[in-house]
């Protein structure tokens, strides 16, 4: 199996600076093959790759016209014939677009089996976003709008502003990308590599905690579901059963009998399973709301903005978690209510928080994380 | 009347706008013109137009390419009633798309290039067209926190190989400056009763005569060349030249001087011949303008070069 990581990104972006990062502390072991079609300004030094083992093949010219037109498919072909790597870095020119080398790699993936597009990523210098994309235009663009993952790289040199304008600038072109916020010095390479392959989803995680069907916003474990889908006059939520169940928050989780009493008495379901939901309520069905922000906080904030929740006036908190920076060094925290727990904890590639309840106010959540 | 026209080019972040704020500040440039100035790209910095020196100085900013048009600066010159045009230029357009937006009376007057030191290299291998394109053009090239160059030879040739005029200034923090004075030496002797190119010395000649045509007024050449017959030539001409390559296979062009003589019919398209031939400066449509025309003395068959293509460096 030969995968294929792609980093994109405009000269001085830090593409090269990344990669070594990724060869010292992701790729350890795999037999490694770099393609360039850029002529580096720190150039990946000769000695350090073959320290490492890694064979270095450079497309020819750079410039805008020439990059990836004819030979590349031929030359990447070539490259897997000759050393069959684990995997292929490819570095594109930085004035190239991200979409045609996709496409260009797609392509012999296709037709070569055992060859798999992991990533592709964009560099990206945080202080230049809006500069680049209103002077540069398109293939600058094309670049983001193609990423599946965006690492910025100098986050922690410029105003917490400036960096939140570049970041709604992203997303406004991105929704889909990890965007990496977090200064690469607090952060190790697989931690990187790991976002950059999947996007990394705080709501996932805490809905498959809390059991809450991400699809239909209602609790209920797999055994009911699978019963539920037997049987799909049955269903699972929305009534005084569970209120009563919320009631009593340290029994939220599922699958326990209560759960299941509940489960199994109740009326009708609405977990997408073909039939009606319109005698829900809408204030019985669980929803979440992610955020994901590179915002610095206290603990003292976090501790504000959670018990904040308690008072009911921004929805039915079920759940809320969160993974920050703080000032120095991380906060995560967990809160169910009248419980709120905010401890330190490890760097992660970028803040995110997710709240799960009914009835959620999200601007005023938003408001309570200075989120708007 | 003419309008004159101050060019600025250079990559984001070379230092034009600085550069223009600084002219602009200085009394003997700004003297109360009405100016007009366009600006095509938003870097880092912007402008202090109430440290101009003179009060007239209108600033238009455009948001992209397709507002450069004929009508749009047309537009503006006429609200503005502006004397004079300075523009910004984005370092990401090719020139020609200026050239083809230009109002027929605006004269293009003095073109001075940015580039930062730091980024130069990088900057000229990746994007080699686009830094070419601002070469050709200009008459100055800046090059700023110049104490990053460390390889002044590298940075004439690049410059060399689109201008064989454009002038290096490297200036550095405390605020000096040094002009590139390496000399270009021809390799081949100009005073020789025939000047005689080599085969892959073609392209310099070219680049040099188009430059400066008098300098060849009345001399006499003898090079290697194939054959262009084309009836933009006129009647009894024929275009010796070479396919030419700048940066890459995509912008490989034919470049020749239009040459006279009488038996040029019999000439075949592409042949390779050996043409002597003596040297004039004279008025040509194709060059729209003065130029070298050739006068052939001896027209004779050739082998083909090694090397069918040249280079301008």
């Amino acid at each position: 199996m030969t995968k294929i990581d792609i980093f994109s990104g405009f000269l001085g972006a830090g593409k090269t600076t990344l990669i070594r990062k990724l060869i010292a502390e992701a790729y350890g072991g795999e037999k490694l093959v770099l393609i360039e079609n850029e002529f580096g300004e720190i150039g990946i030094d000769g000695g350090f790759l073959k320290e490492a083992g890694i064979e270095i093949t450079e497309m020819n010219s750079g410039c805008i016209c020439c990059s990836l037109v004819g030979n590349f498919k031929e030359a990447l072909h070539k490259v897997i014939e000759q050393y069959a790597p684990d995997r292929i870095l490819i570095e594109p020119s930085g004035v190239g677009k991200l979409s045609d080398v996709i496409r260009a790699v797609d392509g012999v993936a296709a037709e070569l089996e055992g060859v798999q597009l992991n990533s592709f990523t964009t560099v990206a210098d945080a202080g230049k976003v809006k500069m680049y994309m209103k002077n540069f235009g398109e293939f600058y663009n094309d670049q983001i709008e193609h990423a599946g993952a965006i690492v910025l790289s100098r986050t922690q040199s410029i105003p917490q502003a400036k960096l939140d304008a570049a970041l709604e600038l992203l997303r406004s072109h991105n929704q889909k990308a990890s965007i990496i916020t977090t200064p690469w010095e607090q952060l190790n390479g697989k931690q990187i590599l790991s976002a950059m392959e999947q996007r990394p989803d705080l709501v996932a995680e805490l809905l498959a905690e809390t059991q809450v069907c991400p699809e239909c916003g209602h609790v209920h474990d797999h055994d009911h579901e699978h019963h539920h889908h037997d049987h799909d006059e049955e269903c699972g939520c929305g009534h005084d059963h569970e209120h009563h169940h919320h009631d009593h928050d340290e029994e939220c989780g599922c699958g326990h009998d209560h759960e299941h009493h509940h489960h199994d008495h109740d009326g009708e379901c609405s977990c997408g399973c073909g039939h009606d939901h319109h005698h829900h309520h809408a204030d019985e069905v669980f929803t979440s709301m992610g955020r994901e922000t590179a915002r610095k906080y206290t603990a003292a904030e976090l501790e504000f903005a959670l018990n904040s929740l308690d008072s009911g006036e921004f929805g039915a908190v079920l759940r809320a978690k969160g993974i920050l920076p703080g000032q120095d060094g991380w906060l995560y925290f967990d809160y169910v209510p009248g419980e709120v727990n905010v401890r330190p904890g490890a760097a992660d590639v970028t803040g995110r928080l997710c709240v799960i309840g009914s009835g959620l106010d999200e601007k005023g959540i938003e408001g309570l994380f200075g989120l708007n | 009347m003419a309008i004159p026209v101050y060019l600025f080019v250079g990559m984001l972040e070379s230092g034009k706008t600085a550069f223009i704020q600084e002219t602009m500040e200085d009394p003997q440039f700004d003297s109360g013109e009405k100016t007009l100035l366009l600006v095509c790209e938003e870097g880092e910095n912007e402008f202090e137009p109430e440290k101009f020196a003179g009060r007239n100085n209108t600033i238009v900013t455009l948001e992209d390419k397709s507002q450069l048009t004929v009508e749009n600066l047309k537009r503006w010159q006429k609200e503005t009633g502006a004397e004079r045009v300075l523009i910004e230029y984005n370092g990401m357009w090719m020139l020609q798309d200026l050239a083809n937006a230009l109002p027929g009376d605006w004269m293009i007057y003095q073109c001075i290039m940015t580039a930062d030191g730091t980024t130069f290299d990088s900057y000229f291998a990746n994007m080699r067209q686009l830094m070419l394109d601002k070469f050709a053009s200009s008459e100055l090239v800046v090059i700023n926190r110049a104490e990053a160059i460390t390889d002044k030879m590298a940075v004439h040739k690049a410059v060399r190989q689109a201008s064989r005029r454009c002038d290096i200034a490297y200036e550095y923090a405390d605020g000096s400056v040094a002009y590139d004075d390496i000399k270009d030496e021809l390799p081949f002797d100009i005073n020789a009763p025939v000047i005689e190119l080599k085969d892959d010395e073609f392209g310099l000649w070219y680049m040099d005569a188009s430059e400066t045509p008098e300098k060849y007024k009345g001399k006499t050449i003898r090079f290697k060349a194939q054959v262009c017959q084309t009836p933009k030539a006129g009647k009894g001409c024929f275009v010796p030249g070479r396919f030419a390559m700048t940066c890459c296979v995509d912008d490989i062009t034919f470049v020749g001087f239009i040459c006279k003589y009488d038996d040029c019919a019999r000439l075949e398209q592409r042949a390779w011949i050996w043409v002597t031939a003596k040297i004039n400066v004279k008025y040509h449509p194709i060059y729209r303008g003065e130029g070298p025309v050739l006068t052939a003395l001896e027209v004779t068959d050739a082998e083909a070069p090694k090397e069918d293509i040249v280079y301008f460096a």
